[in-house]
């Protein structure tokens, strides 16, 4: 009965016009049907995030209906529930739903803390969890069976941004770095100094700010003195976007060039105006001009559908649909260990290019971008932000790797 | 045996069966968590914006014992205990010499301060992400795992609570509390010494929270940033008002009203904080007492009425 | 500067009506969503900048007569129900009028860009709003020493009792006190909106330290509150140039220390 209850108050927040459900299409199902396939977007409809809920449950939806709804033959019901980017609130929703509605594969949600929670539940109750984002605990310290990270290591994106961006501006060796501090943000810092290493760079600076920060005129000031030719940030979201309107504000940019070294890229940018972004190179997962014919679809018709271009938000949620949705054509069965084996090692041409998955590690091996942004005058339209330079899909050296074994059902 | 026990006892064997025993569970806990900041705001006139310090710091030092050590579960709770009634004697040791708003503001910056040392110091808390993999451990034979063998345990804590709360307000202690909130010069004329009254609440008031921070580290396996957050602090404190601070039971409706509404809304509009700063401004406005309260009006007016048809015939 | 400012508007409103005001926060994040607006209808950054505090001093107004007036008596408790409710309503409002996406304020033209000064190069907006925000603690001092109201406003804080007693409408003081308040809260938004551009939890962030700079300064002391201000502005830039991941922390370190050994706040007496 209570069942039933919950999913008509779920309709009432699809008319709502906000976290919607596949489900819709189902009136009613008895609950536990072995036939359908149930899926779970947990997205952060409230909180901090909660701007971004809604464009994730349109990537991963728009997924969906391109199956129409069907796996396998057998229908997919897509349930959501609101991570509030909260932890316990995560916890607790993501094992309602399991049990509740019986969903057995989580996507999400968007930050990372949440995210290794949400890990936790997948393995506690066996059911496989997709995520995308800036940790590299999942397919790391913390790896195990039921997890995959989407995002390129940060391995990766290092190697990507200060390759392509030393390829352009060979003369600019001295770098000043700017790092959110939290593990993360430490491990990006330490790759850029690696890879610095092989190009000769001086780093002449190396702050690290606090999550959450909103006064960067010190960090700048601190910056403007060591007279860098570059400044790198490794941070996110707010304190991105707040860090890089003030570098333009003291006037360092676009006199020298800043990069972004690990963004969402048109979310982040988006909160720039024109003049901010002049001379902002940008390291991404993902930009909607991306040369792949899945990519270019994707866009155009999440273009048609929403009148604008997809960012890095709905685009993980669906290329994680879809690499899901690969593992259970491989697998030709909607069981859970079968999915996860039939993952592990899986070779696709999709969104960003060739993507395989590290059966090891879980760890999604693919393509990263690095993009440059356009000064004002060469922008076709106010989405129009920056041209992909290059992109780089160097792995993790197995030196690094901090998932010793990744474990059994 | 009252009414009141009554219903709570019929409540906490009805409420697994109507929901799921993780909310369930958690609506107890907060419920213990309401019932410790009850004793400060609604006993002694002392509104702590604070209390997720407790509740957060407890759940950080059990969490990371029984993750890394194994402690067992009555330790984890001691230990909790011990935890939240220590940091409560720190911080209301620099807050109790204060009243009205510079106290209600201090115990929020005071809060603010412990939330930004869990968010820096990734090294034991995890910062953003929380402290996660905190077990529950086997106890007697009886494996906590099991949601329901959990609740059971929890519903019994938060029975014995109750049962030490109710024995407090109503102890010579708990009455000198409430002369101090109605006339505290009054109550240091007869010879009490305010100050340290007030800590001893804010004590006691540290330790119920503290208990309700471990049960929360083993109800979800992590202790999150936010238990130690201000929004948390915030929300026990509306749960409370929302249930009627001038009762002993007010907490308890409080924190199920609060916890059912935030799950059942939240599904149903995503900008749901709006309909919760909404539902503030009526409780203030017309309900001021809470739930408890209301129920009492109506109860008296449905009485009245009853009275008045009976005496009309 | 722009810490004085919040603090100073919050500390009217704490000393004189005596309510703890968890909006104000709300209010300051309005004030800078209002001068984005204004300056998109007018198309004039000078008369936005007017206009805008004008408007958050209005709503504070319609807030403080429709709301926080029958709540005098209410006791602290639900004065903050009702004021965390308020900023819940006005901050969830903020999302569904102007979207949860934040975006960026330019400053005007003139501006633009900075000045070398040698040793450093300083954006002429920051120094504008240093000079704005000084300017704006100065007219709102000189307004509460040397005006007949100001005064009034000054004898609310120290005997509610009194003042009314001598034949002074007590509720139109507290409204006109809630709306400067309100006033500074909205102007310290608009000027913070084209230096750390707009979001909807900007508010947030705010509210901690002004509770913080509230606490230190000593409740309902105007100059204390501004004293703090500038204190915790001036510790928060040192820490953050040579210790920086605790630029954050050091603002609650320096409240608990003073508290420590003042507890009545720097400037308290009370």
């Amino acid at each position: 009965m209570r069942e039933l209850t919950r999913r008509d108050v779920l309709k009432l927040g699809a008319v709502g016009a906000v976290g919607t459900t596949g489900g819709l299409g189902f009136p009613a199902v008895v609950r536990g049907q072995a036939k359908e396939v149930v899926m779970l977007g947990i997205w952060p409809f409230t909180g901090a995030f909660a701007d971004v809920g809604p464009i994730l449950d349109r990537g991963m939806k728009m997924a969906l209906e391109e199956r129409g709804m069907k796996i396998l033959g057998k229908p997919i019901k897509y349930v959501t529930r609101d991570s509030a980017t909260q932890a316990g609130a995560s916890t607790r929703r993501v094992e309602e739903a399991v049990d509740g509605e019986g969903a057995k594969f989580v996507i999400g949600p968007w930050s990372s803390g949440v995210a290794l929670a949400v890990s936790e539940v997948a393995k506690r109750k066996k059911v496989l969890h997709y995520f995308s984002g800036g940790t590299e605990d999942i397919s790391g310290a913390r790896c195990h069976r039921y997890s995959f990270q989407w995002a390129a290591s940060p391995y990766t994106a290092a190697k990507t941004d200060v390759d392509t961006f030393m390829k352009a501006n060979p003369k600019a060796k001295r770098w000043h770095l700017l790092v959110a501090d939290y593990a993360f943000g430490w491990s990006v810092e330490k790759y850029i100094k690696e890879v610095g290493k092989t190009h000769g760079i001086e780093f002449v600076g190396a702050d690290r700010h606090p999550l959450g920060e909103r006064e960067f005129s010190n960090y700048v000031t601190k910056a403007a003195g060591n007279k860098p030719d570059v400044v790198a940030m490794v941070n996110f979201g707010l304190d991105a976007v707040t860090a890089a309107r003030e570098i333009f504000n003291f006037g360092l940019t676009p006199k020298i060039p800043l990069i972004m070294a690990w963004s969402s890229g048109v979310e982040e940018l988006v909160q720039l105006s024109p003049e901010n972004r002049e001379n902002i190179w940008v390291g991404s997962n993902f930009y909607y001009t991306a040369e792949t014919s899945v990519a270019r679809e994707f866009a155009r018709d999440y273009q048609a559908k929403f009148g604008n271009p997809p960012g890095y938000a709905p685009a993980a949620a669906y290329g994680m649909t879809r690499m899901l949705l690969h593992g259970f054509d491989r697998a030709k069965s909607t069981e859970v260990p079968d999915v996860i084996k039939a993952l592990e090692g899986i070779e696709v041409n999709d969104l960003v290019g060739r993507m395989r998955v590290d059966a090891k590690t879980h760890q999604t091996l693919r393509p990263f971008f690095f993009m440059r942004c356009k000064p004002k005058a060469a922008m076709k339209n106010p989405m129009d932000f920056a041209d992909i330079i290059a992109t780089g899909d160097t792995p993790l050296p197995a030196a690094y790797a901090a998932c010793k074994d990744i474990g059994s059902f | 045996m009252s009414r009141a026990w009554l219903a709570v006892f019929a409540a906490v064997i009805l409420l697994p069966l109507a929901v799921r025993h993780a909310i369930a569970s958690e609506i107890w806990i907060f419920a213990i968590f309401g019932l410790g900041l009850n004793l400060l705001l609604g006993y002694t006139g002392l509104l702590s914006f604070g209390q997720s310090t407790f509740f957060g710091s407890a759940g950080y030092v059990s969490g990371y014992l029984l993750k890394h050590y194994g402690i067992n579960v009555f330790a984890a709770l001691g230990i909790g205990v011990l935890v939240g009634a220590v940091s409560a004697a720190l911080v209301g040791y620099l807050c109790v010499q204060r009243s009205g708003l510079y106290f209600i503001m201090l115990t929020f910056a005071l809060n603010q301060m412990f939330y930004f040392i869990a968010y820096q110091w990734t090294t034991v808390t995890g910062g953003e992400d929380g402290m996660p993999g905190i077990g529950r451990p086997v106890l007697l034979g009886v494996d906590f795992r099991q949601p329901l063998a959990y609740y059971i345990f929890v519903a019994l804590l938060f029975l014995v609570s109750l049962w030490v709360m109710k024995r407090i307000v109503e102890s010579p202690l708990g009455k000198i509390l409430q002369a101090i909130r109605e006339n505290e010069v009054r109550a240091q004329a007869v010879g009490y010494d305010g100050a340290r009254l007030k800590l001893l609440a804010f004590v006691i008031g540290g330790a119920f929270s503290g208990l309700a921070g471990v049960l929360y580290a083993m109800l979800f396996g992590i202790v999150p940033l936010e238990a130690i957050g201000f929004v948390f602090s915030g929300n026990v404190v509306f749960a409370t008002l929302i249930g009627g601070s001038g009762s002993l039971y007010g907490p308890i409706v409080g924190s199920f009203v609060f916890i059912w509404l935030s799950e059942s809304v939240s599904v149903v509009w995503a900008r749901w904080p709006l309909l919760l700063g909404v539902a503030f401004v009526i409780v203030v406005i017309f309900f001021r007492g809470g739930c408890v309260e209301a129920w009492a009006r109506f109860w008296s007016w449905r009485e009245r009425r009853r009275m008045a048809t009976r005496l009309a015939s | 500067m722009l810490y004085a400012l919040m603090g100073l508007g919050l500390s009217l409103i704490t000393g004189i009506l005596n309510i703890p005001n968890f909006a104000h926060g709300a209010l300051f994040a309005v004030g800078a969503y209002f001068l984005a607006s204004t300056l998109h209808v007018v198309g004039n950054f000078w008369l936005a900048l007017v206009l805008a505090p004008v408007g958050v001093a209005v709503l504070g107004l319609a807030i403080e007569y429709a709301g926080i007036r029958p709540l005098y008596r209410a006791g602290h408790d639900y004065q903050l129900l009702f004021t965390f409710g308020l900023s819940l309503i006005l901050s969830e409002g903020i999302i569904v009028v102007w979207g949860p996406i934040g975006f960026s304020q330019l400053p005007p033209p003139i501006l633009r860009g900075g000045l070398d000064l040698g040793f450093i190069f300083y954006p002429k907006y920051r120094l504008f709003v240093m000079v704005m925000a000084g300017l704006l603690v100065l007219a709102t001092w000189l307004f509460l020493e040397k005006t007949r109201y100001g005064a009034i406003m000054r004898a609310g804080i120290e005997d509610k009792e009194m003042v009314s007693l001598l034949g002074i409408d007590i509720h139109r003081l507290f409204t006109a006190a809630f709306a400067l308040g309100a006033y500074l809260a909205g102007i310290a938004g608009a000027l913070t909106a084209p230096i750390r551009g707009l979001s909807p939890g900007m508010g947030v962030d705010m509210l901690g330290i002004a509770f913080v700079v509230v606490a230190l300064g000593g409740l309902g002391n105007l100059l204390g509150a501004i004293a703090a201000g500038l204190l915790i502005g001036v510790a928060q830039s040192i820490v953050a140039f040579y210790w920086t991941e605790a630029s954050v922390a050091v603002i609650f370190a320096v409240m608990a220390a003073v508290l420590l050994v003042r507890p009545q706040g720097l400037f308290g007496i009370r």
